[in-house]
């Protein structure tokens, strides 16, 4: 046999054992659950948490990757407003998932429909703020960033008894919480009175201000409550991560140890240990202290363990602290709490952490053949292992909470439709009165060009067909409309000071002109960059547009593509030699 | 829990009470019992949750086929994988693994979050639910329709929520539905139409006594 038979050979057995492999991984990843019930890959969405002091700019930063795939996408700004004395404010249940054909009305209008049968007394004051599917920046810089965490199986309560959902506890945070501690306050105190659940189950919320941020994490209290029992409608706690720290919450309940003497780092419901007891999840005997995560959403099983189905919390520490050297091999609940980040962290670092695909990790999407002849990490297998950048995302935000600055110029949230590698982050300032219009529709089964979302998943696409290729073309387009604003913030940042000394309204008009201007050229630009990408990559030939010509020969199969081809025709059609 | 249940079924016994008062006989209807879902929401969990409560044993499916229902307690020794659980927690001794089901309790509410994570489309859904019928009421094994999930749960006709409903309530041999989730009255109707029994309560927790009743 020739020295090359025996290398290709070769190839197709290793290739033989991919394939077999995969089907072995696969069920090691059904192995990490939560015990009593959900399985935490139906889940999707992550949280970083950037502490002030482990920031470059002092900014306290939150993110949330908005996972799903089929979503409702759109944004809204809701303007503060003062109530008179004896105001009520409806509550609705609102489904995360729930969409409607845009031929019906907005989302935002319909969960109307859904009035879950209660008015609670309304607040003097309510602040203004923006909410996507769920609540993310108020006019005090309160922000919220989201991630499901699941709950022991005997804690869901689908019921009408539960009528606040996660999506309206986070708008009645917004509503009316000044701080964070306030917002947290809020969102406790309202799920216990009126009973927590109902189409959410266990959730985490980080929720910042411009001096610090919490990991809020609330579960229901089972089926069988109900508000006339007296008893908590919901078990919550949340800790505060230290300012020269970072964290991470990636689907997991991240609270364990609690010192509620410690004011000032932790906050809980009364019935916090003691539910656990009641319902078998803790035994105070076993001579352990009590851990949030442990009773109420215990997760089995590590990065390693699961062959990357719960590789996120590993990644995240491992980027931020490399130096800690941790292994994929550790337990996720073994896991810190948050971390000292070996450097601190720019607002740059944490947009490109929500877009982190593993690269050169034992769980690298495009190692080896998977990627196809053009890297592309969408197309082995798009579910696992779960990276943080998934590709299901409505959206991305990441939220920044400045002290010294006024409220309404201090608080950012940047926006990214779509899959984070080819989208743009788009900045929208606190003390902005109004959010585009092609932000406010459009939804998964019926393109529009009048949906902002569509010009990011139009671009998405036709990156898809030569993916290693077309990213350049998108990291250009980044450089120039993200990289460029990023560096422009703090030009932006000052006229507005200078205009909210004289008159904060006028601030207030300049935000909101600057940002709607920047996201109408972001929009634009990058439906221009879907349709030049479909130019240039069509046919899968390279056209060059100036030169009027064209290259065959390019984008270029590797040749490590074609030995595959020829190790995968040997494998399973051993005839055809 | 141990001061909840007393309370609870103090509460559940009065709400009982009142629902006999008022001419909805609690039928008695036989063991084993298998639960599902109609729609795959997590209605199914406050269901399970409901008989645990109550103290009744039961064999529990996401997604059983007819064959499976007729594999009988144990469901024929399937395990829980991706997409599909199986639970029981029937005493063997009492029911040896293969005893037929006398009842099967369908929890009613769709959510594509749950038959996405099954792999189902509400048409398959829909398929699979009319197969377990026909099954049970060839074989004369009670179907109990339960909807508990209220007003949300619900929606205009055609909708995920009424499909489910409609595959399976009206051929249902007993209703149980929680008052929120019969606000226009349509399982009243459905009962009346079919002279079957039907038992509203105000919250899940009423459903306590009504199992008990049921099945003990």
């Amino acid at each position: 046999m020739k020295k090359s038979r025996f290398w290709i050979i070769g190839l197709a057995l290793v290739l033989a054992v991919a394939l077999t492999g995969h089907s072995s991984a696969a069920a090691q990843r059904a192995a990490a659950a939560v015990p009593g019930g959900a399985d935490l890959h139906g889940d999707g969405c992550t949280v970083i948490i950037v502490g002030k002091d482990a920031s470059t700019d002092g900014s306290v930063m939150t993110t949330h990757t908005c996972d799903c795939g089929i979503c409702d996408w759109t944004w809204r700004h809701v303007p503060a407003a003062d109530h008179k004395p004896g105001s009520t404010r409806k509550i609705y249940h609102i489904s995360q998932y729930q969409t409607w054909p845009p031929s019906e009305g907005l989302k935002w209008d319909l969960v109307k429909k859904d009035f879950a049968g209660i008015e609670i007394p309304e607040v003097p004051h309510t602040y203004g703020y923006h909410h996507g599917s769920f609540g993310y920046m108020n006019d005090r810089q309160v922000a919220i960033g989201e991630s499901t965490i699941g709950c022991q199986r005997r804690l869901q309560n689908p019921t009408p008894s539960a009528k606040i959902d996660i999506t309206m506890l986070t708008l009645l945070g917004m509503e009316r919480g000044g701080t964070a501690r306030e917002a947290i306050r809020v969102m406790g105190s309202l799920a216990e009175t009126y009973g927590y659940g109902f189409h959410d189950d266990g959730e985490m919320l980080a929720v910042a201000d411009p001096n610090e941020v919490w990991i809020f994490e609330i579960c229901p209290v089972g089926p069988l409550w109900t508000p006339e029992s007296g008893k908590p409608g919901a078990v919550w706690a949340a800790q505060r991560v230290p300012d020269d720290h970072v964290s991470v919450c990636p689907n997991e309940s991240r609270i364990g140890e609690i010192d509620l003497a410690n004011t000032d780092f932790f906050m809980a419901s009364s019935n916090v240990v003691s539910l656990a007891v009641e319902m078998g999840f803790y035994d105070p005997q076993s001579g352990k202290p009590f851990s949030f995560k442990r009773a109420y959403s215990p997760v089995e099983g590590s990065a390693a363990s699961t062959n990357g189905g719960i590789q996120r919390m590993w990644r995240f520490f491992d980027l931020v602290a490399p130096s800690q050297k941790l292994k994929p091999e550790t337990p996720n609940m073994d896991f810190p709490f948050s971390i000292k980040p070996d450097r601190k962290l720019s607002l740059q670092d944490v947009m490109t952490m929500t877009r982190d695909r593993s690269y050169g990790t034992p769980w690298d999407p495009v190692q080896g053949i998977r990627g196809g002849p053009f890297k592309n990490p969408n197309y082995f297998n798009r579910r696992a292992p779960r990276v943080i950048a998934d590709g299901r995302a409505e959206y991305t935000t990441v939220t920044q909470s400045r002290a010294g600055l006024p409220d309404p110029i201090g608080g950012l949230v940047w926006i990214a439709f779509g899959a984070q590698d080819t989208a743009c982050y788009m900045p929208f300032y606190a003390g902005v009165t109004e959010l585009p219009k092609s932000f406010a529709v459009g939804d998964h089964w019926t393109f529009s060009r009048d949906a902002a979302r569509w010009a990011f998943d139009y671009t998405d696409f036709h990156v898809q067909v030569v993916y290693s290729e077309a990213i350049k073309d998108v990291h250009a387009a980044q450089a120039k409309y993200e990289a460029g604003m990023i560096a422009r913030i703090p030009e932006i940042d000052a006229q507005a000071l200078a205009l909210y000394k004289k008159k904060p309204a006028e601030a207030a008009r300049f935000l909101t002109g600057f940002s709607l201007n920047n996201a109408q050229t972001v929009v634009n630009a990058w439906w221009k960059l879907g349709d030049d990408l479909l130019v240039k990559y069509n046919r899968l030939y390279l056209y060059d547009v100036e030169k009027r010509s064209y290259n065959r020969s390019q984008p270029a199969t590797p040749d490590w593509w074609k030995k595959a081809v020829k190790a995968f025709d040997i494998l399973m059609e051993p005839d055809k030699k | 829990m141990t001061k909840r249940i007393p309370l609870g079924l103090a509460a559940t016994a009065v709400l009982a009470v009142i629902l006999l008062a008022a001419g909805q006989a609690v039928p008695k209807l036989g063991l084993p019992i298998l639960t599902t879902s109609a729609g795959q929401s997590t209605d199914v969990t406050t269901l399970n949750i409901v008989l645990d409560e109550a103290a009744v044993m039961y064999d529990y499916c996401d997604v059983p086929t007819a064959e499976m229902v007729a594999d009988g307690v144990g469901l024929g020794g399937r395990e829980s994988g991706p997409g599909f659980h199986v639970e029981s927690t029937i005493d063997q001794a009492k029911f040896p693994a293969g005893t037929p089901y006398k009842a099967v309790i369908f929890a009613i509410g769709a959510s594509m979050k749950g038959m996405g994570a099954s792999g189902l489309t509400l048409e398959s859904e829909e398929a699979r639910l009319k197969k377990v019928i026909e099954y049970c009421k060839a074989r004369k094994i009670s179907v109990v329709a339960a909807h508990i999930g209220g007003e949300s749960k619900r929606g205009p006709a055609g909708s995920d929520n009424e499909r489910m409903i409609d595959a399976v309530a009206p051929f249902a041999d007993y209703i149980v539905v929680t008052a929120d989730s019969n606000k226009d009255g349509r399982f009243t109707k459905i009962a009346e139409a079919r002279k079957i029994p039907l038992t509203e309560v105000e919250y899940a927790l009423g459903l306590v006594e009504i199992v008990k009743q049921a099945f003990q």
